[in-house]
């Protein structure tokens, strides 16, 4: 589905990430952990291509899209939530929809267009009761929430959710882990950039994890728990 | 009564011209952040562009056919816009807001040596148009039929760039643009492509307001200048990348325009200057811009 081979990404003249590969197989759940700073969000961006990758390649679906601008990477079925949520301040919660929706049924067309609504209601129910609500007046929980449906409406191959869980209480944590697994269910792949481990174990089949731009563990997330170099560096 | 009612149609003729180049210089601000200082020649070039083909290329032809194309000078602007955005101003965006400042300001200056490279140094006129609809009585006084014409397009302008911004599609696509370009990006939205759809819808507002007050008044060099001037002060008023405040900055100068123009008339401009400097000081983000 997803690959990254030996991605080198710049922020300016600083490196950020160095070599990093990895993939992420049809409708599989991974999660790139890290602390802050380690690289995810840099990742993420590489992926979306919000930020130019210096060298390495980037395959999605067998092509090669590292030179493909991101709107070309999003039609190509690549959905994105970022970190902030990423909502439209003035525009209504149908409005962020729609902009994907028309997307979706214009290049995307047939299995795109179909049963986008359904899908997202199946994931987030709550939505609906918002839907005429600006982006200003929404709550963390309720962008982040919009954020995921939103990309949902493009009908994506792979959802990229950077720090999905993050600001959320407990309780909403588990709602969106729930989430997150009915969106699995579907069929579509999901790579999450996540700090907490626990979270992570909670939600991934396979695990990648990252410090100071390099991918320095890869495998069941058990056995990240059970590895104490990995742990600590994770923990700082 | 009737003194009072042309002081008022003169207040929204000049509110419809202005808020033509201001509404187009706020909506290319409100996408691409960028301070278009060229805007004013746009305007001026749309001005020509009508006033040559209505008033000496096609000298003669039916009134009709010259009626419709009035509005090619708006064209010619958009035109000049959808080829100057994707290959010069595009690459100053990330750039220091002087770089944009400087690059603006120099075309600004290569369009009015254009003008006057192409149609010399003299004025143009396409008064044909302003005589063939005469005048009006408005209680003892004669009013041009003409103004009315340029009121009633302002407002359908207004209204035509209201419903499209918040009524289509493309509306919704280009206020999620101007909000958060990236992140329109990673929607699936080709933002190159919203940014030479805005720029040159821009560029057409400016031509518009250009072609269809050259009727009433001659283009003459120097025109743009005076006229991005006034835009500067309706947008400072309403708010630099709001259409609505572009429409209630160009009310408010119009009408105080007029009212100085009747009551104080030696210091006119000064006190539109002195209302957008009370607004920047009491309100920096205009009356309907949102604080950086």
């Amino acid at each position: 589905m997803l690959e990254l081979d030996g991605v080198n990404t710049f922020r300016g003249p600083a490196q950020i990430l160095r070599g990093v590969s990895l993939r992420v197989g049809d409708g599989e759940a991974v999660c790139l952990v890290g602390r802050n700073g380690a690289g995810k969000t840099t990742t993420i961006d590489s992926i979306m291509g919000l930020l130019p990758v210096r060298s390495g390649r980037v395959v999605f679906r067998g092509h090669d899209i590292t030179r493909l601008p991101p709107h070309r990477r999003a039609r190509h079925g690549i959905g994105y939530a970022p970190e902030d949520a990423g909502i439209f301040p003035d525009l209504t919660v149908a409005e962020n929809f729609e902009i994907t929706r028309w997307l979706a049924g214009g290049e995307r067309a047939g299995a795109a267009a179909a049963g986008i609504d359904e899908r997202i209601a199946a994931v987030f129910p709550e939505v609906s009761s918002f839907l005429t609500r600006r982006g200003l007046h929404l709550s963390g929980g309720q962008k982040k929430m919009v954020a995921i449906a939103r990309a949902m409406a493009l009908s994506p191959a792979i959802l990229l959710l950077d720090e999905p869980f993050e600001g959320l209480a407990p309780v909403v944590v588990s709602r969106f882990i729930d989430a997150v697994k009915r969106i699995k269910a579907m069929g579509i792949s999901v790579l999450i950039a996540e700090s907490n481990l626990v979270n992570a174990m909670r939600v991934a089949d396979r695990l990648y994890a990252i410090d100071r731009g390099e991918i320095i563990f890869h495998g069941d997330p058990r056995e990240a728990f059970a590895n104490a170099e990995v742990m600590k560096t994770l923990r700082g | 009564m009737g003194i009072v009612l042309i002081h008022l149609l003169n207040s929204l003729l000049y509110a419809s011209v202005l808020f033509l180049i201001a509404g187009g210089l706020s909506l290319i601000y409100g996408v691409m952040r960028i301070v278009n200082l060229a805007h004013g020649n746009l305007y001026a070039l749309g001005a020509y562009v009508s006033a040559w083909v209505i008033g000496q290329w096609l000298t003669g032809a039916p009134l009709g056919v010259l009626y419709l194309l009035l509005p090619v000078g708006a064209v010619a602007a958009a035109l000049v816009g959808a080829v100057l955005e994707p290959t010069l101003l595009r690459r100053f965006y990330k750039r220091p807001e002087e770089y944009q400042l400087l690059i603006t300001f120099g075309l600004l200056m290569i369009l009015e040596d254009a003008l006057r490279l192409v149609w010399g140094p003299y004025p143009l006129s396409a008064s044909v148009l302003w005589e063939s609809v005469g005048s009006i009585s408005i209680g003892d006084s004669l009013y041009p039929t003409y103004n009315l014409i340029v009121i009633a397009v302002g407002g359908i302008a207004a209204a035509f760039l209201w419903a499209f911004v918040y009524r289509t599609k493309f509306g919704v696509v280009l206020r999620a643009t101007s909000q958060d370009m990236r992140m329109a990006a990673a929607l699936g939205v080709d933002v190159n492509r919203v940014y030479i759809q805005a720029f040159t819808i821009g560029c057409f507002m400016a031509g518009l307001g250009g072609a269809i007050i050259v009727p009433s008044q001659s283009a003459v060099l120097g025109m743009g200048v005076d006229a991005l001037i006034l835009a500067f002060v309706v947008v400072v008023i309403g708010g630099l990348g709001s259409l609505e405040g572009a429409l209630a900055g160009a009310l408010i100068v119009g009408f105080v325009r007029e009212a100085g123009i009747a009551l104080f008339p030696e210091i006119e401009l000064a006190v539109l200057y002195l209302i957008a400097a009370i607004v920047l000081l009491a309100r920096p983000a205009g009356l309907f811009g949102r604080p950086a």
